[in-house]
């Protein structure tokens, strides 16, 4: 999953409906319980879902257990106090996180406003003006390469985080109209209508009504974001020349030009991967709901 | 009831200008980024220039000429499609059991996911890299573990031998599967109840039950998943970079390491990179298209 790899969910909003996009629970709610109907089926499904597990966590346990070659736990505290050719982990991690910041912004401010005109107001040519934007869509960040490289020259935006916030937001804001514009969609239309009859201007509206009642796709959105800037390795490589502004994808890259290949370096080299893979780890287990969310895409209301 | 027409018909012409100051954001980054984006590269696509972008030669379709007729090129679109569709068979075998399975509310669920999605969530550079270092000659735990239990005969120089390169990029794609899985996941959520129950009364057992009522009840999901994960591929670059880095001789190239790496070769072959671009942009508008018509039809069946 690169930036926006995903394609449209189409969020459903109606409150008699069941939440789309939950994840499962052992309660009696959960109506996939019924799936397994018999005891020999339960095992059988826990017996796949081990295999299938052991040979996914593999690759995982591979890094850790080549972690621990050569100083053993030496390994990670040397490289959390001592930075690897000017990169130092912590550091790495801070600015992900603070292009990540930059990049959800963008994507919300921009990304809700337009939602906002594309649900709720009324004007010729909207439909129209829908798919113009979400035509962008699928743009690989490859294609848009040269000319952002241009871009962020002309602007003086070389080793600045905007510089890299910017392209992502870019590829990320025609997913966030979608998702705001179809959760906007499903909203009821009467409360908008009776704020306006009351006085509302568009700005009161967009900022007491549909900003509050979008909080959900705007959670998952910021939570995305976060994710993808974390993942992003194409435009900081391309727009970061400053060692001190390494993101986290980023020093896999360094990490490995720097540490050579002695059987001792190979094994602080895998520490580090487990380190740079500590931030993902943190969101599966307190952010899944809202990434699980973000990725709905069902259409049928029958 | 004239007066209330035209009051409508007069806050219809107002919202077309407040619509154009809500979109005015996502207006201007779409001009800059997107249309300037694309004329820049339709200039550079007929130049011959190098990354300073000073002092062009006009070549006309000297380039596209040079990119129809580049083997590797081809190869890396048709590479493209060969790991987008053993991603897509993985998806849509194991990526949808194991969300069928875990959406039953098994036990260890947190376990199941952090071990299925981290893949997904991590930097791919980080996860290309894990790959690379399992395989890599002398340190790598695959050689290890073969010399260990006294198979060293059969230990090999993985990566740099085409056929063995290529099944371990093919791996890396299938091991991305953490994308269709949150799609089923959260489809899965919003399943109406009443075609498992009447499954249920006709005693069907679990694996049927997934195979014949669930599976064809997902088409919408299998078809989002499908677009994703072939627009995955054409966005594709660090699954490759970091394993293999297109090699050996090419053979592992894709259009995201394909143009990433003209962008950086140092010489004037960014007019070239342009025109490659151009190839990819057009392809990733055409996954748009299809994304959008598949969506259209499924609007039109509600």
């Amino acid at each position: 999953m690169t930036t926006t790899d995903l394609l449209p969910p189409d969020v459903e909003a109606d409150p008699g409906q069941p939440r789309r996009g939950t994840v499962p629970s052992r309660g009696e709610d959960n109506p996939m319980r019924a799936v397994i109907t018999s005891r020999g089926d339960r095992i059988l499904v826990y017996v796949l879902l081990i295999a299938m597990g052991l040979v996914f966590a593999f690759p995982l346990y591979a890094m850790v257990a080549k972690s621990l070659q050569g100083a053993g736990i030496a390994n990670y505290t040397t490289l959390l106090t001592q930075p690897v050719a000017g990169v130092n982990v912590l550091t790495t991690y801070l600015n992900s996180f603070v292009i990540g910041l930059l990049h959800a912004a963008l994507v919300v401010g921009i990304g809700s406003m337009a939602g906002y005109a594309l649900s709720k107001l009324h004007f010729r040519g909207r439909e129209l003006a829908f798919a113009l934007i979400i035509l962008f869509l699928a743009v690989p960040g490859t294609a848009l390469l040269i000319p952002v490289f241009h871009i962020t020259n002309e602007a003086d935006l070389f080793n600045n985080y905007l510089g890299v916030a910017l392209p992502e937001a870019v590829l990320t804001i025609p997913f966030a109209v979608l998702l705001l514009r179809n959760y906007g969609h499903n909203l009821d239309d009467s409360l908008f209508e009776a704020a306006r009859m009351d006085g509302a201007g568009h700005f009161r509206v967009f900022w007491h009504i549909f900003l509050p009642m979008t909080r959900p796709a705007i959670a998952n959105l910021l939570v995305l974001c976060m994710i993808w800037s974390l993942q992003d390795f194409l435009w900081p490589s391309m727009l970061f020349t400053n060692p001190g502004m390494t993101t986290a994808a980023q020093a896999v890259s360094s990490f490995a030009n720097a540490l050579g290949r002695s059987a001792e370096d190979f094994g602080r080299y895998n520490a580090s991967l487990v380190l740079l893979a500590v931030p993902a780890v943190l969101f599966v287990l307190f952010g899944l709901r809202f990434i699980v969310n973000g990725f709905a895409s069902g259409s049928s209301k029958e | 009831m004239t007066t209330d027409t035209r009051t409508r018909k007069r806050r219809r012409r107002s919202d077309w200008l407040v619509a154009l100051v809500f979109l005015a954001p996502l207006l201007a980054i779409y001009a800059v980024y997107y249309l300037y984006s694309i004329v820049f590269l339709g200039q550079t696509s007929m130049q011959r220039i190098g990354i300073s972008l000073l002092r062009p030669v006009q070549v006309g379709f000297e380039n596209f000429a040079l990119l129809a007729t580049d083997p590797v090129f081809l190869g890396s679109i048709v590479n493209n499609l060969v790991f987008a569709a053993a991603s897509i068979v993985v998806a849509l075998t194991i990526a949808f059991f194991i969300a069928v399975a875990l959406s039953t509310g098994v036990r260890g669920r947190k376990l199941f996911y952090l071990v299925f999605l981290l893949p997904a969530l991590m930097p791919l550079s980080l996860v290309a890299t894990i790959f690379g270092s399992m395989l890599q000659e002398r340190f790598g735990i695959l050689n290890e573990t073969l010399r260990a239990v006294g198979l060293g005969d059969l230990a090999q120089s993985w990566l740099t031998t085409p056929g063995l390169a290529y099944t371990a990029v093919i791996l890396v794609f299938c091991y991305l599967i953490g994308l269709p899985i949150m799609y089923y996941t959260a489809d899965l959520s919003a399943l109406p109840t009443s075609a498992l129950e009447a499954a249920l009364l006709d005693g069907a057992g679990t694996f049927r039950i997934m195979t014949q009522v669930i599976y064809p009840m997902m088409r919408t999901t299998h078809i989002t998943v499908i677009l994703a994960l072939l627009l995955g591929a054409f966005r594709g670059l660090e699954q490759v970079l970091f394993s293999t880095g297109g090699g050996p001789g090419d053979t592992t190239e894709i259009v995201g390491t394909y143009v990433y790496g003209y962008v950086n070769s140092g010489g004037k072959t960014i007019g070239y990179a342009a025109a490659a671009s151009i190839v990819v942009l057009l392809i990733g508008l055409v996954i748009s298209l299809a994304q959008m018509f598949a969506t259209r039809t499924k609007r039109s069946a509600r």
